[in-house]
């Protein structure tokens, strides 16, 4: 509606055209705005192509340090499996009340295996293993306790859950002393969380420097359409209609540069993967590495889009404002 | 339709522009405004299209006071004023059809609607045959008129002209002038500003006459001359 002059239709309003072309207006205006945006990217393939680049490898820096972390953590799991809990037996315990033990210990759900070794068999293994022989004969009595070994089931062996079991198995009567080794298990975690912590440290000052690029960039073009900006107004453009080609401009930048960080990703992992299957081979250690998921990949495309969108908006809310005809 | 209640613009630095500036353009009427170069008449066109706001007083269109419009609402404003510019203003890269189109595409019109109104518009002003050139390869006169149609091709009740007929020889100034006394007989206001006495001079319309940012002549001007020589 016009301000101004009661009665005189502005716009669509001054043809009769209904609620649904209306709404199929507004998308195919988008849709034109959106392919013109990058057919203006088209136009500067070189400039285009830097911005790109500068997002994309951004967003490749902490994807690909991401994905690393993620199979560092999948490797510790497939680890963490082999936990198990030595628990001593008091003085005193005979091999048939240890038996008894070990026929309770079945019947916990968290226990997967329970394995015996008395006393005399740890002695022998004991005397074959540390070389020490005949010497040990010397001894009057075995100083070795009896030894049950606790294996939990997978759904229990992470470490805090092994603790839980570990604490519940030194209630036992006959359990002098129970230990679970897993403190380098927990060192680990605590290096994988700090690595965590750094990856995302990373992106968030990359993502910060991404938007400020992204924002610059459209602050140039901005001024370089500023003649066609002030006819613009002129007419009677609102500051939202001659945002939106910047808007999609931002928006592209951020897509491309997303698939630009994927494809960088895959290459890199790629790379990763061959140079460590000979690694493994040494040790025989069968691992691949796992790549991007596709909820990753999304995500990732989701991120660098947005990025793209704010550097602009904050480009775009500012300098659009400021010209203004004279 | 423009009314002026005891304008004065002074500017940051304290140059005025304009002082106490009092008058009233009837709706359906055409006037012209004159005076030397920095008289003022650049400001006065600029606090109607709300590029300058007044120091002092009172601008209304059509009975709306105009310092009750927000700064997002100026967009709005601009659609109901046709504004042509001695500039052209016109994008140089795009066709004459897309800068006829460009208030239509603001305001957003259909596809079908633009390309009958543009087609209609550049029929007004003689530049049918060059919907698809760019302004670049037009003369003086043409790219005016582009700038002409641009202006009418939303249909705006009121036109402003900021000396029109700036860089053209007095035959196009001339067909320029009876282009805007066509739509002035469709009934649109129209408001021109010039310093091409010579042009006024062989109408009867009334003159505005600016002298260092004061109002001197109001009226039928039957010797133009004499106000601006004292």
């Amino acid at each position: 509606m016009s301000l101004l002059f009661k009665g005189r239709a502005q716009g669509a309003e001054s043809v009769k055209i209904g609620m649904f072309q209306l709404i199929i207006m507004f998308f195919t205006d988008h849709l034109r705005q959106a392919v013109n945006s990058l057919g203006e990217l088209w136009r500067s393939p070189f400039a285009s192509l830097m911005t790109i680049g500068v997002l994309g490898f951004s967003i490749t820096l902490p994807s690909t340090l991401y994905v690393l972390v993620k199979n560092t953590e999948q490797i510790s799991q497939q680890w963490e499996q082999a936990s198990e809990i030595s628990l001593f037996l008091r003085e005193g315990v005979t091999d048939a009340s240890a038996q008894q033990l070990l026929t309770r210990l079945r019947l916990w759900p968290e226990i997967a295996e329970v394995a015996f070794i008395s006393a005399d068999e740890g002695l022998k293994e004991f005397q074959a293993l540390s070389g020490l022989g005949d010497a040990l004969n010397y001894l009057e009595t075995n100083p070795l306790p009896a030894v049950v070994l606790v294996v939990p089931t997978s759904k229990h062996a992470s470490p805090t859950s092994a603790g839980i079991l570990l604490n519940k198995l030194r209630k036992e009567r006959e359990v002098e002393i129970g230990k679970l080794d897993i403190e380098w298990l927990e060192r680990l975690y605590a290096l994988i969380g700090i690595a965590k912590d750094l990856v995302t440290l990373l992106a968030v000052l990359l993502f910060f420097a991404v938007v400020l690029i992204i924002g610059n960039t459209i602050r140039l073009n901005i001024l370089s359409k500023r003649d066609e900006i002030v006819v613009m107004k002129l007419v009677g453009a609102t500051d939202a209609f001659i945002q939106r080609p910047f808007l999609y401009t931002g928006f592209w930048y951020g897509l491309l540069g997303g698939i630009m960080a994927w494809i960088t990703v895959f290459i890199i992992l790629l790379w990763i993967d061959y140079s460590m299957q000979d690694f493994m081979e040494k040790y025989q250690v069968n691992f691949n590495l796992t790549s991007m998921d596709l909820s990753t990949l999304i995500f990732m495309l989701l991120v660098s889009v947005s990025l793209g969108i704010t550097g602009s908006l904050l480009s775009v809310q500012r300098h659009v404002k400021d010209i203004e005809p004279r | 339709m423009i009314k002026f209640e005891q304008v004065s613009k002074t500017y940051p630095g304290g140059q005025q522009a304009l002082r106490k500036v009092d008058f009233h353009v009837e709706k359906g009427e055409m006037a012209f405004l004159t005076g030397h170069s920095g008289a003022g008449k650049s400001t006065l066109l600029k606090l109607i299209s709300i590029m300058e706001r007044p120091t002092v007083g009172r601008v209304l269109i059509n009975g709306h006071n105009l310092s009750s419009i927000k700064r997002r609402e100026i967009a709005y404003i601009r659609r109901d004023i046709g504004m042509i510019f001695q500039s052209h203003q016109l994008l140089m890269d795009k066709t004459v059809f897309d800068n006829v189109s460009l208030p239509l595409v603001i305001e957003g019109h259909t596809r079908k609607n633009i390309a009958k109104r543009v087609d209609a518009a550049l029929e007004m002003v003689g530049l049918r045959d060059k919907a698809k050139s760019l302004p670049i390869t037009l003369s003086g006169g043409e790219q005016q008129r582009v700038g002409i149609a641009r202006a009418v091709v939303n249909r705006p009740p009121l036109l402003l002209a900021d000396e029109p007929t700036g860089n053209l020889d007095p035959k196009l100034s001339m067909e320029i002038i009876r282009l805007f006394e066509d739509f002035n007989q469709a009934g649109v206001s129209v408001f021109i500003a010039t310093h091409d006495l010579g042009l006024i001079a062989r109408m009867k319309y009334r003159t505005l006459t600016l002298k260092n940012g004061q109002m001197i002549t109001d009226g039928l001007d039957e010797q133009p001359n004499e106000g601006l020589l004292v």
